[in-house]
């Protein structure tokens, strides 16, 4: 059985009554943005970062940040792009099927939606994005081994952000992907009497790799899988495409035409690797602006892990009166335990409310 | 503080954590509230500081899963939120599971209550298989309750998809006494059908009020499977002697189901033998069992409402909520021991359940890469 190849907004005649399964899906409703949200996105969190990065150099020393070249948000975006490029060497390196591949770049791309660069710098991010694919996907390998196999990397650097980039991503970890409707268009147009047999395969291949590119690109970010995949079935062949389109949504296949046009330009202008020179520059200019809260063993860092300990302390004493106080209003723990027995629970009790 | 970081702790101060009611494999479940409407719900924390692999996959599966699941017949994930080394699941509040409703001796089931079960059971199972996720441990135990009678999949710490065709798949799951023999003889391909079989099982449980084929072992699930429903043959279930882990466990002659379910009606056992048909590609499908005639003879099925219900669960809860608690409503005696219907739970589950499904998740982690 096979993801079926809709097209979302189309609803199949049979299925009619009911939603398709897409527009369900926390994708449909969370993840899907027009360029210019893209871009109105990326420019906030940018300039919020760096207003409160400028703020914790000036506590440091007076005056520290005015000389600080600080990124842009196209800057920071060409950062993500090349370590989304690195995801697809690795696992080739790994021989994680694509299923992993293609949303652990998911995952990257959405937590840039959540994050800035100057906070969380992208190759961290990028290796435990991929280390948390395997998992959601059902192809988990255990952390020991995916480690070793990545130079200068321990456990902790890929576990430390597990959690941020699991929140980043509300949670929400299924993904629907291009490579798949491609699949299903392919099994569709295979079925098609007037199907050309012969270079079907070459065709299939040639627009995987399209979608491969797509990746690199926001387009999953603005269009739907299907519309992905048909506009990469249509860099590979314009024929295929409008076959398959004027079969199975022959009232849209029109209307959908120019949305179509407009991914397959996406495609082939932003669909490669960034020029590593220009990100190498960018890179050596974030190790002068990160954001030093971030940075473990940091001044600023020291400083704010104090102030989050103060904190929790305070709200451990708290606590610890508070049942205190209803211990002497109606013993909740019965009369036969000793004072110390109760001390003990206490303790208990907070420390279980602690680590919450 | 991070947006990122806000965002989950203002999530977190939407729900507040009250007594703990249950503990199961790798989480604690606690009662709690919805801050705004008091609304009822159950905290599932998981330990995850505990897993060296970080987030735990069962936990993993049952978000990603449920995160994107909403049907009357599918439990509820409300929210989720991380607290420093736990991640917390907020799900709808379930009074009971239908193990405990078949349990209960002073319950009395009708053919009209079994049906409503029966069409709750299959109406979530169709919409989950037709999202293409397969549950893979269905029992009594995974099928909650709601205080209005509606049943609900839950425990969704197992479930995959299988958009993928062909696709190699553990065969170390479903609880062994609602394992179909394909897991059994060590299928790795396999389909929506096992999900099918375990809800055969569940059907005949109910009618029987004891689980219908409680084996003792993997190989002794296989005897007792055949002595129920007779060896199958080359012919009735092709290929099956070529399936990795096949061996054979004897001669069993067919018994008709009539002569063990001898009050159901002939449509009840057509569709409990389509079930349970040995051949997976020939067992119903949820879709079509939902359009089975049993479905549309009398009696008509009970509205949930109406649904026999254990009154002892609530006394059960109690004795739970305050162990290792505050609850200052309760004035009695300190109860330190464990959760009763948990022990219970454990006690009355095959040897090795328990083992076995941590072998199942291990299994899971350790699967050799498919190149
Ligand atoms: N939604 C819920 N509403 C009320 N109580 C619940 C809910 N979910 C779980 N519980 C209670 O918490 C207990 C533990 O649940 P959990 O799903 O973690 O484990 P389990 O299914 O019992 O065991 P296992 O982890 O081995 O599957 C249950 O037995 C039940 O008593
Ligand atoms: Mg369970």
């Amino acid at each position: 059985m096979s993801m079926p190849a809709q097209v979302p907004q189309i609803a199949s005649p049979s299925s009619s009554a009911k939603k398709p399964l897409y527009e369900g899906s926390t994708q449909y409703k969370n993840w899907r943005f027009s360029p210019e949200k893209l871009t109105r996105i990326r420019a906030s969190l940018n300039a919020a970062a760096v207003s409160v990065i400028r703020n914790t150099f000036e506590a440091d020393e007076p005056g520290s940040s005015s000389n600080v070249l600080f990124l842009t948000a196209d800057e920071e975006h060409l950062l993500v792009k090349l370590y989304i490029s690195k995801i697809s060497q690795l696992c080739g390196h790994f021989r994680f099927p694509e299923e992993v591949e293609a949303t652990a770049v998911s995952y990257m791309k959405r937590f840039y939606l959540k994050n800035t660069v100057m906070d969380w710098h992208p190759k961290n991010v990028m290796l435990t994005a991929l280390f948390l694919a395997t998992k959601t996907t059902n192809n988990p390998i255990s952390l020991e081994t995916y480690t070793s196999h990545i130079p200068k990397t321990i456990p902790s650097d890929v576990l430390d952000l597990e959690f941020l980039v699991a929140q980043s991503l509300g949670f929400e970890f299924a993904v629907w992907h291009a490579h798949r409707a491609l699949w299903g268009i392919w099994l569709d147009l295979q079925s098609l009497p007037d199907t050309p047999p012969d270079q079907s395969q070459d065709i299939y291949d040639t627009a995987t790799m399209h979608v491969r590119a797509s990746r690199l690109t926001d387009a999953e970010l603005i269009y739907s899988p299907s519309q992905i995949a048909l506009a990469c079935m249509s860099l590979a062949s314009p024929a295929f495409a409008s076959q398959w389109a004027g079969s199975k949504i022959p009232s849209l296949a029109d209307t959908l035409q120019p949305t179509i046009e407009t991914i397959k330009s996406l495609i082939t202008q932003a669909g490669h690797p960034p020029d590593v020179e220009s990100v190498r520059t960018v890179d050596r200019r974030l190790k002068l602006c990160k954001n030093p809260e971030k940075v473990v063993g940091s001044k600023a860092y020291l400083a704010k892990k104090a102030e989050e300990e103060r904190k929790a302390e305070e709200k451990r004493s708290r606590k610890a009166d508070e049942i205190r106080k209803a211990m002497e209003n109606g013993d909740p723990f019965g009369d036969e335990l000793s004072w110390q027995e109760k001390e003990e629970k206490i303790k208990e009790i907070v420390d279980e409310d602690d680590n919450d | 503080m991070d947006a990122v970081e806000k965002a989950n702790s203002e999530r977190q101060k939407k729900w507040t954590k009250d007594q703990k009611v249950g503990e199961g494999t790798y989480a604690v479940v606690y009662r709690g509230r919805e801050v705004s409407t008091g609304r009822k719900v159950a905290i599932k924390k998981i330990k995850v500081s505990q897993f060296k692999d970080g987030l735990d996959m069962s936990a993993i599966r049952e978000v990603k899963y449920l995160r994107e699941l909403q049907h009357q017949n599918v439990i509820e994930l409300l929210d989720v939120f991380s607290s420093k080394t736990n991640l917390n699941l907020v799900l709808e509040f379930l009074d009971t599971d239908l193990e405990m409703i078949i349990k209960d001796r002073t319950l009395v089931f009708l053919p009209a209550d079994i049906k409503s079960w029966m069409a709750m059971t299959f109406r979530g199972l169709e919409y989950c298989h037709r999202n293409f996720i397969l549950h893979r441990d269905l029992k009594p135990n995974n099928l909650l309750v709601a205080s209005d009678g509606q049943l609900k999949l839950a425990d969704f710490g197992l479930a995959r998809d299988f958009a993928d065709p062909g696709y190699k798949m553990t065969c170390q799951v479903i609880t062994r006494w609602y394992r179909p023999p394909e897991l059994l003889f060590g299928s790795r391909y396999y389909s929506a059908a096992v999900d099918i079989w375990s809800v055969g099982c569940i059907f005949a449980e109910l009618m029987l009020r004891t689980p219908y084929l409680p084996g003792e072992s993997d190989m002794d699930q296989l005897k007792t499977t055949f002595r129920a429903l007779g060896t199958p043959t080359e012919e009735e279930w092709p290929g099956h002697t070529k399936l990795p882990d096949y061996v054979p466990v004897g001669q069993f002659p067919k018994t008709p189901l009539r002569d063990l379910f001898t009050a159901a009606s002939a449509d009840t056992l057509n569709l409990l033998s389509k079930c349970l048909v040995y051949e997976p590609r020939k067992r119903i499908g949820a879709k079509e069992a939902l359009n089975h005639p049993y479905f549309f003879a009398l009696p008509n099925p009970s509205h949930p409402s109406k649904l026999p219900k254990s009154s002892n669960m609530a006394s059960t809860r109690a004795l739970e909520e305050v162990d290792g608690n505050v609850d200052q409503n309760v004035a009695g005696p300190a109860v330190k021991a464990a959760a009763p219907n948990r022990l219970k739970r454990k006690l009355n589950s095959p040897g090795d359940e328990l083992a076995s499904r941590s072998i199942a998740r291990r299994l899971d982690f350790s699967q050799p890469k498919q190149p």
